[in-house]
């Protein structure tokens, strides 16, 4: 569905990043402006290793960029914040915590009391169908449910912009489309600002509005695809596939 | 081309047979290996002066059930030397964990006070006890005392090694959620340490033990450690292979029971169905 | 929106470099001042209870003390017997044979009962029995059996490495990935082969943290042995310390208990890099 209304949630300018490595001054990224608009599914698809990932802490304030500044709703941002929500690649869920106590971890932080913090957790728990499961660890569950959890676990503290790194690389092909369509579902009802990021421009194409392609290192921004294919997209439609292909002819091969 | 043998409906390859044969002699074997343990003990004891025979360790064992020595029976005994155990690794756990939580988190802390733990680390509690003689005397509390400290760098150096390695992926969660320092500390970082935590908690079980012995050997007039030297002394060997078997007992119940407790407090270490 | 663009001044890329280079420095000078706060602040309480009397010298030696006898001792063989080089040779001897004996025993019988299955499922039960009484213990048996000397003392260091040089060596090859040993197979080795060639390369992490603990075993064994059973050597030395009543000598007999212990550690640690270094890229 295209965006209606165009108003500006989240404002990179000029973001560069690079790091000092033994003595050699290493670009990651390198001047990137970006507008992200309220309540869309934005896609950021790069090449793998190069930038994404950077950016996307960046935008989380889990590192600062050496140059650039960022805005949510016109105002300027340092650090993290709690209206900016992340899923991670890796899994990062607490080994030794359930999946009930995960979910809360940020309800927890935030000092939410314990029987509203129950509440909030499980209401999301149903939400990605993981109902049943609050009292098991984190080993006993299989990746898709590991990375549901992760989910719900983002979703708890309401914030308005959601940030995926990769969350789906880890797993394989047939969860990986089955969570391609769970991510979907989640976002349609509960609907905010998604941040995604992914190499796979199949996965990229289904799930977008919006597509930023990077260019390899150091990652700058390459084109702006719309896709205004109606939902749920069918991936071999001759519609699909053409944009995918003008998106692949138009990737850097990273080795 | 395999022979196939059918026995009741079930089929058998030549390699599945094989394998049924060698699992028959692996479980043959340690009954093989504790009967030739025994035949050496009774070589033993016929051979070397003074060792004693099974026959004669047994008869000791029930001799000291009725008649106790310096007043204490064998149970008494034993109690006294876990008593000095249970106190001093309860005290070396809460200290220990406390300082290794300091040193594992805070660089700075662990720049000013590391080195000098490391060196007294590097002493062995055994060659700390004339020492503590000469400056407690024997009586419990400096037993208790070198028990303490036997038990104590285990606990810290694990309890700092786990601090150390806390995955950084774990810290990044906190930051996003806003957590403080503190709140990484206690919610994040020690949690994810229990492990190593508990790797401490058992080492220091066992050096606990091993020290209490020492130090009941060099002076004391109770427990399993005196028990020993007494037989020792008295030429009493029966005696004192009943308390190294005695000793070897408690010593694997309290391994046992370490490991018991690490499983009840951190369920997330049984390995799940995945 | 109208947003104001902040002039922000791009550091060259040398700068960078010097910048981060710099913070890396201050950081570690903050480090190493503290730690020498730290070991000073310690000595200097150390001293100064000692002269000021609030320790009293019938209990505590100063650090100067000891320094001061550490240099007399090297000569004078008061009041134990032997000066101090010929009490430390006698301790490193009986030592170090018992803790090589233990390697050159424990390591392939480790290797061995983890590797093939025959042989662990004989060894085990004499093991298991052994494992959990503390070397310390043996020590009254040992004399029994082979008295006072070096024969029993070496035995019951032996001991006390053996142990955790058997477990590590065990638990290691133990551990040896399924799918290294599938490659092997696939290229036809045999069971021997894949056991000298995989099995135990994979084993040498935890092999060796199982020689660093039999080496602080053996040591802190010795001195437990010689206070009970020797006429020679550092923990013989400081048990005297304690009849004759002169806690220098005790304090003195610790430091180099403890600063010996520490060099063999660092030479241990030396070797394991050597070995071991691939690990550290």
């Amino acid at each position: 569905m295209p965006v209606d209304e165009k108003r500006v949630k989240l404002r990179l300018e000029n973001i560069s990043q690079s790091y000092v490595v033994n003595n050699k001054v290493f670009d990651a990224v390198s001047n990137i402006s970006l507008d992200v608009y309220d309540n869309e599914f934005l896609v950021i698809l790069g090449p793998g290793h190069c930038g994404k990932s950077v950016l996307l802490n960046i935008i989380g304030g889990l590192e600062k960029p050496v140059e650039g500044s960022k805005y949510l709703d016109g105002e300027k941002l340092t650090g993290s914040d709690k209206r900016i929500g992340m899923v991670f690649q890796k899994l990062a869920l607490m080994p030794w915590k359930t999946v009930m106590s995960n979910v809360e971890f940020g309800l927890q932080m935030a000092s939410v009391e314990k029987t509203k913090r129950r509440e909030i957790a499980q209401q999301y728990i149903d939400l990605v169908g993981l109902k049943g499961f609050e009292k098991s660890y984190p080993s006993q569950l299989s990746g898709g449910m590991k990375q549901r959890v992760g989910i719900a676990r983002a979703y708890t503290n309401n914030p308005e912009i959601l940030l995926m790194d990769e969350p789906f690389g880890q797993l394989d092909a047939q969860t990986r489309y089955a969570m391609q369509e769970e991510i979907q579902r989640v976002w349609y009802q509960q609907k905010r600002t998604i941040i995604f990021v992914t190499n796979n421009i199949e996965e990229a194409v289904y799930l977008g509005d919006r597509i930023v392609l990077l260019s390899k290192c150091p990652a700058s921004v390459k084109q702006i695809y719309n896709i205004d294919l109606p939902r749920p997209r069918d991936t071999i439609e001759p519609k699909f596939l053409a944009i995918r292909k003008e998106i692949s002819d138009n990737t850097d091969l990273a080795l | 081309m395999e022979k196939i043998v059918i026995q009741q409906g079930i089929v058998l390859s030549e390699s599945e047979k094989k394998e049924i044969r060698q699992n028959r002699i692996y479980k043959i074997l340690p009954v093989v290996s504790i009967i030739l343990l025994s035949a050496l003990w009774l070589f033993a004891s016929k051979e070397v002066l003074g060792f004693p025979s099974p026959a004669e360790t047994w008869e000791r064992f029930t001799q000291l059930l009725e008649k106790p020595i310096k007043a204490l029976s064998l149970w008494g005994h034993i109690f006294v030397s876990l008593q000095r155990v249970f106190l001093a690794l309860v005290l070396s756990w809460i200290i220990g964990i406390s300082f290794g939580i300091l040193l594992g988190w805070s660089e700075k802390c662990n720049a000013l006070f590391g080195p000098v733990f490391t060196a007294f680390r590097a002493v062995p509690p055994l060659a700390l006890i004339p020492l503590i003689t000469i400056w407690f005397g024997t009586g419990e509390g400096p037993k208790v005392l070198l028990v303490f400290i036997g038990a104590l760098m285990p606990v810290v150096v694990n309890t700092q090694a786990g601090m150390r390695n806390v995955n950084k992926l774990y810290l990044d969660v906190g930051t996003i959620f806003n957590a403080t320092d503190r709140q990484k500390l206690f919610q994040i970082a020690i949690p994810s340490a229990l492990d190593a935590i508990f790797a401490g908690v058992r080492t220091s079980a066992s050096a606990a033990w091993m020290v209490v012995l020492a130090a009941e050997m060099l002076g004391a007039k109770a427990g399993v450690g005196f028990l020993i030297i007494r037989g020792m002394d008295s030429g009493d060997e029966a005696l004192v292979l009943l308390s190294m078997i005695c000793i070897g007992i408690v010593g694997a119940m309290l391994a046992v029971a370490t490991q018991i407790a690490e499983g009840v407090l951190c369920p997330w270490t049984r390995k799940g169905s995945n | 929106m109208e947003n104001i663009k902040e002039p922000r001044q791009r550091l060259s890329d040398e700068e960078r470099i010097a910048l981060v280079q710099n913070q890396k420095k201050m950081h570690q000078i903050t480090l190493a001042m503290l730690t020498i706060a730290g070991v000073l602040v310690f000595f200097l309480l150390w001293q100064m209870g000692v002269s000021t009397g609030l320790l009293s010298s019938k209990y505590v030696a100063s650090p100067l003390n000891i320094f001061n006898l550490f240099v007399v001792k090297l000569a004078d063989p008061n009041p134990d017997g032997a000066v101090l080089g010929v009490n430390v040779l006698a301790s490193l001897e009986v030592s170090l044979i018992g803790f090589f004996l233990a390697i050159i025993i424990g390591i392939p019988l480790g290797l061995f009962m983890g590797w093939y299955k025959g042989f662990d499922s004989f060894m085990r039960p004499i093991f298991e029995m052994v494992r959990p009484i503390p070397p310390v213990s043996w020590i009254p048996l040992t004399i029994v059996a082979l008295g006072i000397g070096l024969k029993a003392k070496a035995f019951i260091v032996f001991f006390s490495a053996f142990v955790p040089c058997v477990i590590n060596a065990y638990t290691g090859i133990k551990q040896t990935s399924p799918v290294l040993i599938n490659v092997a197979k696939t290229c036809g080795a045999s069971h021997f082969t894949i056991f000298w060639k995989i099995g135990i390369p994979s084993a040498m992490t935890m092999t060796f943290a199982g020689i660093r603990i039999a080496l602080g075993n053996a040591w802190a064994t010795l001195v437990a042995a010689e206070m009970l059973a020797a006429s020679a050597g550092l923990g013989y030395m400081i048990l005297m310390g304690r009849q004759f009543a002169r806690p220098d000598i005790v304090l003195l007999g610790i430091v180099v208990i403890g600063a010996i212990g520490t060099l063999l550690t660092s030479i241990l640690v030396m070797i394991e890099n050597r070995m071991l270094g691939w690990k550290k890229l």
